[in-house]
């Protein structure tokens, strides 16, 4: 297998080789890259995977070359499994404790079944902001306060508005999440691939 | 070249410091510094919280305490919008507000990528100038924070560090150098400087260059961040960590026990690195108890200065 990684700049030589190997788990593969920092990363890179390497220089470019006899059945990768997607980042923003207009209690009900669902979303939810009535989701004696706390341990960041339980006197009611002010409300936001609103 | 001086500059551009100092009386001392960069992370507001901990640094490492900053800001406002600036600044501003130090104005120009950074000025007693010079045979050396934030930000460039390891990095780099800046000056130092790019190693070397001194570390016992060595061994290291070795390495001898990836680990480039002190050996410990008990937890003693033989750094896998 040879790769070609001339001109991109440090790690993206050592990730294009890491792709290569995992997808077509060759047993010799050569690089070229541009400077002598990529050539001794992908070196190490290819030492790490087991391959006995060699290096050698043509002006410019610089060439690594590696050989294994074991090929792994997989390669261990520090987080990402193969072909797994990015999360999409989704924030749910809930600026109230009921769901939709109408009937109020109907609007609870909803809201209770919403926060015991949202979990569907999977590794994409990536925060649930909590403003305005929303906050009393977050605070002691709320129906759906141990399905926060469980989203929150399964890595959801949980964000409680400071000003609005400030304004209801909740501050010390407060339950689960992290209190936080509207530029980390912007903030996160601006950097969600999805925003819904409720 | 002929820089201009006069006599009331205690710390100039001789010795490669931190900051420069000049005394206003025989009380006080101004030190000044300057540093910005280009983001090393995604979020805006913790590149400018990173930013502004790393452009207070050097007023603490000269033994100060910073007093007022002034924003540089370079920022490509016809392709992003304003709001970006916004955050960047206000993570700036935290910091600032943490420090104890006041935002006096500062500047902004146009260009095609963002960077950012502060002007700070401090005080410091003429007589307690700390200088990254004339480290005394004998002081043990204390580092302040972990090793690794170069390698690390580059396995996140990867998209190799989990969620977890990111936050702790973020928040080792948006971390002020006061609490351990306040603890020393109960201690009697000799030498300090702050970690920054050109790595562990590089640093000591401009510590102990010209003053006849040596220095011996104990590998095991300096604090390195968590997957840092997994990281290199993967081949995720800066360049600048192979430009710091390659310019340092004839200073340097590691012990054949010292692996690969330590070795790198020590020349890896860190952005808003600790602070790296040398304590009187009969201060070491109680020093290292302070710094841990005002929160800064890894705080760690690593090493020794020796008298000899002069500008080498000997690594062995641990120090006595």
């Amino acid at each position: 297998m040879e790769l070609d990684a001339r001109g991109l700049n440090c790690p993206e030589p050592v990730i294009r080789t890491k792709t290569a190997v995992e997808k077509e788990k060759p047993a010799a593969v050569s690089v070229v890259v541009d400077n002598l920092a990529s050539q001794e990363n992908v070196q190490r890179f290819l030492e790490s995977q087991g391959f006995n390497t060699s290096l050698s220089n043509k002006g410019q470019d610089f060439f690594v070359f590696g050989d294994r006899e074991k090929i792994p059945e997989t390669i261990p990768s520090a987080v990402k499994e193969e072909g797994e997607e990015a999360p999409e980042k989704i924030l749910v923003l809930c600026s109230t404790d009921r769901m939709g207009y109408g009937d109020d209690d109907l609007g609870k009900k909803l809201m209770i079944s919403f926060i015991k669902t949202v979990n569907e979303m999977g590794k994409d939810l990536w925060k649930l902001v909590l403003v305005n009535n929303g906050v009393k989701l977050a605070i002691e004696g709320s129906d759906v306060l141990a399905d926060i706390q469980a989203l929150e341990k399964d890595g959801v960041s949980i964000m409680v508005c400071g000003t609005c339980l400030t304004h209801f006197d909740l501050m010390e009611e407060k339950r689960v999440g992290e209190t936080t002010n509207m530029l980390d409300i912007v903030t996160a936001m601006h950097l969600a691939g999805k925003v819904i609103k409720m | 070249m002929d820089f201009p001086c006069d006599d009331n500059v205690l710390v100039g551009l001789t010795h490669a410091d931190d900051a420069g100092v000049y005394r206003v009386s025989d009380d006080v001392a101004l030190i000044q510094t300057v540093d910005f960069f280009t983001p090393v992370v995604e979020n805006p507001r913790d590149f400018g919280r990173i930013a502004a901990a790393n452009a207070l640094s050097d007023v603490y490492a000269m033994g100060g305490v910073p007093k007022t900053a002034m924003n540089l800001v370079a920022f490509p406002s016809k392709q992003m919008d304003l709001s970006v600036l916004r955050m960047i600044i206000q993570g700036g501003i935290d910091i600032l507000h943490q420090s104890g130090t006041v935002l006096m104005g500062g500047h902004s120009i146009e260009d095609t990528e963002i960077k950012y950074g502060l002007s700070v000025t401090g005080f410091v007693h003429p007589d307690r100038i700390l200088t990254n010079a004339n480290p005394r045979p004998g002081d043990c050396l204390v580092l302040t924070k972990p090793l690794g934030t170069g390698i690390m930000s580059t396995a996140a460039r990867a998209g190799l560090v989990p969620e977890d390891l990111y936050t702790k990095l973020v928040k080792q780099m948006a971390e002020l150098n006061k609490a351990p800046a306040e603890i020393m000056t109960r201690f009697n130092i000799s030498a300090c400087t702050d970690i920054t790019g050109f790595g562990l190693l590089g640093h000591l070397a401009e510590m102990i260059h010209g003053t006849g001194t040596g220095i011996c570390l104990g590998a095991n016992q300096i604090p390195v961040m968590e997957k840092a060595a997994e990281f290199a061994d993967m081949g995720l290291v800066p360049a600048a960590a192979y430009n710091n070795r390659d310019f340092r390495q004839g200073m340097v001898t590691f012990d054949e026990a010292v692996n690969r990836s330590t070795r790198d680990i020590l020349f890896d480039p860190q952005t808003s690195g600790g602070l790296l002190l040398a304590v009187h050996p009969d201060d070491a410990k109680a020093l290292v108890r302070d710094l841990t008990a005002g929160g800064v937890k890894c705080a760690a003693l690593i090493g020794s200065v020796t008298p000899g033989p002069e500008e080498t750094i000997v690594i062995h896998p641990s120090h006595s």
